[in-house]
C-alpha cells in the first residue's frame, strides 16, 4: 500500500496516539481530531485518502461526522472506516444510514485494520448509485429506511461479516485456551488436594507425637496416690503450650524423708521439654544408676543425698551447651518427717514460700546460680524447721511474673496474700485458689509461661 | 561493619558497644535472632571488648539469661572482656535471684562501664 494521508477522529488521547503510531509506522501521514467537528474541519481543509472515525465522541459523534462527509459531494468518495464496539445490532443500521464504508471492531489488530484500509483503497467507490436508493431493512423486529449506495452497503456488510468471522475465530481460540486453562486448573486442584491431605496427615502425625511427648512429661509429675503420714500435699501444673519446660514432683525417699522439687527449664516447647524429661530421669526417687537422690547404703537400706550434693551433680551433668543456651532453675528440698526439719537448695529459683498456722507468709530469698551456668560451683544448703501446721510452697516464676494485659506482674505480694488468706482452707483449695487468681490476672491472653505450684503442710511429729 | 536487625553495634575506643533495639525480649524467634547476632559480634577474634547496653529493654524472659551465659562463656574462652550496663531494676532482680549479678560485670550506665574498660 502506498503512503496515504489519513484523518483520525478519536476522543481518547491514548487510543488516538496508539492508532497514530500504527499508521505512521506503516508509512502513512496522520492528522488527529478529538471529535467529529474538528475532523470535518481537517477533511475540508485538505481532502484525505482515508478517514478513520470512532463513534462515541463529544461535540459531533461518528455517525454525524460520517453523514456529513458522505453528503458532501467533494468528500463522499473518501473511504470511511468506523471503529465500533458493535455492542448493539442497531449500530450496523446506523452505520449504513450514515454511509460508512467499513466497520472495524475495537479492540483491533493493527495488521487487520491496515488490511481493511488497503481493501478500501484498492476498490474505488461506485459513486453513481450512492445516495440514490432507499432500502427497507428489518432488524430485530424493527424496520429501518436506509439511504446508501449499493457498493457501500455491500462493502459495509462484507466488512461486518468478515469482522464477525474474525471475532468468531478469536473466540474459538479463546475458548480452546479457556478449556486448556480449565484442565490445568483441575489438575492443579487435584495436586492441591493431594498436598492438603499430605499436610493434614503430617499435622496429625506431629500432633500425635506432641501428645505422646506430653504424656511422657506427665509421667514426671507426682503419683496421684502419693500419700505420706503427717504430710498433706497438693499441686497444680499448667503448661502454656502442649510441652512445658516446667515440672515438679514430690515423693517419699525413705521411711523418714520426703523429697520435693520444682524445676523450670528456660524457654518452652520441644527443646525445653526434652531437657525437662532428661533432667527428670536423674531426679528419680527410685534407686537406680541414674538417680541422684538416693543410693544403696550398703546395708540393704537407702541413703538420701543432700540437696546441695544433688544440685552440684546436676550442675556437672547439665552444663549449657554453646548452641542452645538451655539451663534450668530448681528448688529441691528434703523434709525429715519426724522432726519437720527441711533442708533445701535453690539454683536460681524463685524463693520458697512458708506460711505459718497464723497466716504469716514469708519468702525465703536465697540466691544461687541456675543449673548449667557456671561449672564446679557449690550450692549453699539452707535449712528450716517447720512448726506443726506450717505450709511451704514451691512454684515456678510463671506465678509471680505472670503479666496482665497492661504488662504488670502478678508479684510476690499478691501471691503471699492469696496464700495467707487460704490458710484456713484445705491445702488443695489454697493451691487451686492461687492458680485461679494467676489465671484471672492474665485474662484475656492467659499465662505466657508454664505455671507450677507445689504445696506441702507438715502436720507435726508422729 | 556488618549491619544487624536486632542490635545497634558501634565501635567506641576498641569496645564494641551493643545496644538491644527491642524493648521486649520475650519470644523464642527473637531470642534465636539475638543468639545469631550476638555470637557474630563476639566473632572469632581474640580478646574482644564488648559492652551490652540494656537501656531499651523493658521486659526480658528468663531464657535470655541462658543466651547471656553462652555469650559470657564464649568471651571468656576468647580472653575477652564482657560488661553490661543500664539494666532496669525489675530486670536486675532476676540477675540477683540467679546470682548472675556476681558472675557478670554489671554497671549503672554506659559511662561507668566504658571507664571500667580503660
Amino acid at each position: 500500500m502506498n503512503a496515504v494521508d489519513i484523518v483520525v477522529a478519536e476522543d481518547s488521547r491514548i487510543q488516538a496516539r496508539m492508532l497514530e503510531k500504527v499508521l505512521v509506522d506503516a508509512g502513512h501521514t496522520v492528522r488527529l481530531a478529538e471529535h467529529g467537528g474538528k475532523a470535518l474541519e481537517l477533511v475540508r481543509e485538505r481532502r484525505p485518502d482515508v478517514i478513520i472515525s470512532d463513534i462515541e465522541m463529544p461535540e459531533m459523534d461518528g455517525y454525524a461526522f460520517c453523514k456529513a462527509v458522505k453528503t458532501d459531494p467533494e468528500l463522499r468518495s473518501v473511504p470511511l472506516i468506523l471503529l465500533s464496539t458493535l455492542s448493539d445490532p442497531v449500530d450496523i443500521i446506523r452505520g449504513l444510514d450514515a454511509g460508512a464504508d467499513n466497520y472495524v471492531t475495537k479492540p483491533y489488530d493493527p495488521p487487520y485494520l491496515l488490511a481493511r484500509m488497503g481493501d478500501l483503497l484498492s476498490t474505488p467507490l461506485d459513486l453513481d448509485t450512492a445516495g440514490e436508493a432507499t432500502l427497507d431493512v428489518t432488524l430485530a423486529g424493527q424496520t429501518f429506511q436506509v439511504r446508501a449506495g449499493r457498493q457501500q452497503v455491500l462493502n459495509l456488510l462484507v466488512s461486518t461479516f468478515e469482522n464477525a468471522v474474525t471475532k468468531n475465530r478469536e473466540l474459538v481460540v479463546v475458548n480452546r485456551d479457556l478449556s486448556l486453562a480449565r484442565d490445568e486448573l483441575q489438575r492443579s486442584n487435584q495436586e492441591l488436594t493431594v498436598l492438603n491431605e499430605r499436610i493434614s496427615r503430617a499435622n496429625a502425625h506431629m500432633t500425635r507425637d506432641l501428645e505422646a511427648a506430653a504424656r511422657v512429661q506427665q509421667s514426671l509429675l507426682p503419683d496421684q496416690d502419693v500419700s505420706v503420714p503427717q504430710v498433706d500435699l497438693a499441686w497444680r501444673y499448667v503448661p502454656c503450650t502442649s510441652l512445658a519446660g516446667d515440672f515438679l514432683n514430690v515423693f517419699q525417699l525413705d521411711a523418714e524423708h520426703v523429697g520435693l522439687y520444682v524445676v523450670d527449664v528456660s524457654g518452652h516447647g520441644v527443646p525445653s521439654s526434652l531437657m525437662a524429661v532428661t533432667v527428670g530421669r536423674f531426679l528419680s526417687p527410685k534407686v537406680s544408676d541414674s538417680s541422684l537422690l538416693v543410693r544403696h547404703d550398703g546395708n540393704g537400706g537407702v541413703k538420701v543425698a543432700s540437696p546441695s550434693e544433688v544440685a552440684f551433680k546436676l550442675n556437672e551433668l547439665f552444663q549449657a551447651d554453646e548452641f542452645s543456651g538451655l539451663y534450668f532453675t530448681m528448688l529441691y528440698g528434703v523434709l525429715h518427717v519426724p522432726t519437720g526439719a527441711l533442708r533445701y537448695v535453690s539454683a536460681g529459683h524463685t524463693p520458697l514460700a512458708q506460711v505459718s498456722k497464723d497466716g504469716t507468709a514469708t519468702l525465703h530469698e536465697i540466691s544461687g546460680f541456675p543449673i548449667g551456668f557456671v561449672p564446679e560451683v557449690e550450692f549453699d544448703e539452707e535449712s528450716l524447721t517447720l512448726a506443726a501446721g506450717d505450709r511451704i510452697y514451691l512454684y515456678s516464676d510463671g506465678v509471680p511474673e505472670a503479666m496482665n494485659a497492661e504488662r504488670e506482674q502478678f508479684g510476690d505480694e499478691a501471691m503471699k496474700r492469696v496464700l495467707s488468706q487460704g490458710r484456713g482452707d484445705a491445702l488443695d483449695d489454697t493451691v487451686a485458689a492461687l492458680l485461679s487468681t494467676v489465671e484471672a490476672w492474665c485474662v484475656p491472653n492467659g499465662p505466657l509461661d508454664d505455671v507450677s505450684i507445689l504445696g506441702l503442710e507438715w502436720g507435726g511429729g508422729a | 561493619m556488618t549491619t544487624f536487625r536486632k542490635l545497634n553495634v558501634s565501635k567506641v575506643r576498641d569496645v564494641d558497644v551493643v545496644i538491644f533495639k527491642d524493648s521486649k525480649i520475650l519470644d523464642e524467634e527473637l531470642l534465636d535472632e539475638l543468639r545469631t547476632e550476638l555470637l557474630a559480634v563476639v566473632g572469632q577474634r581474640t580478646a574482644p571488648d564488648v559492652l551490652l547496653d540494656f537501656s531499651n529493654v523493658e521486659f526480658m524472659s528468663s531464657a535470655m539469661l541462658g543466651l547471656l551465659g553462652v555469650v559470657h562463656r564464649k568471651m571468656k574462652k576468647a580472653d575477652g572482656r564482657l560488661k553490661m550496663c543500664s539494666i532496669r531494676p525489675e530486670i536486675f532482680t532476676v540477675f540477683k535471684l540467679t546470682n548472675l549479678d556476681k558472675l557478670f560485670s554489671i554497671y549503672g550506665d554506659a559511662g561507668e562501664a566504658m571507664k571500667a574498660f580503660e
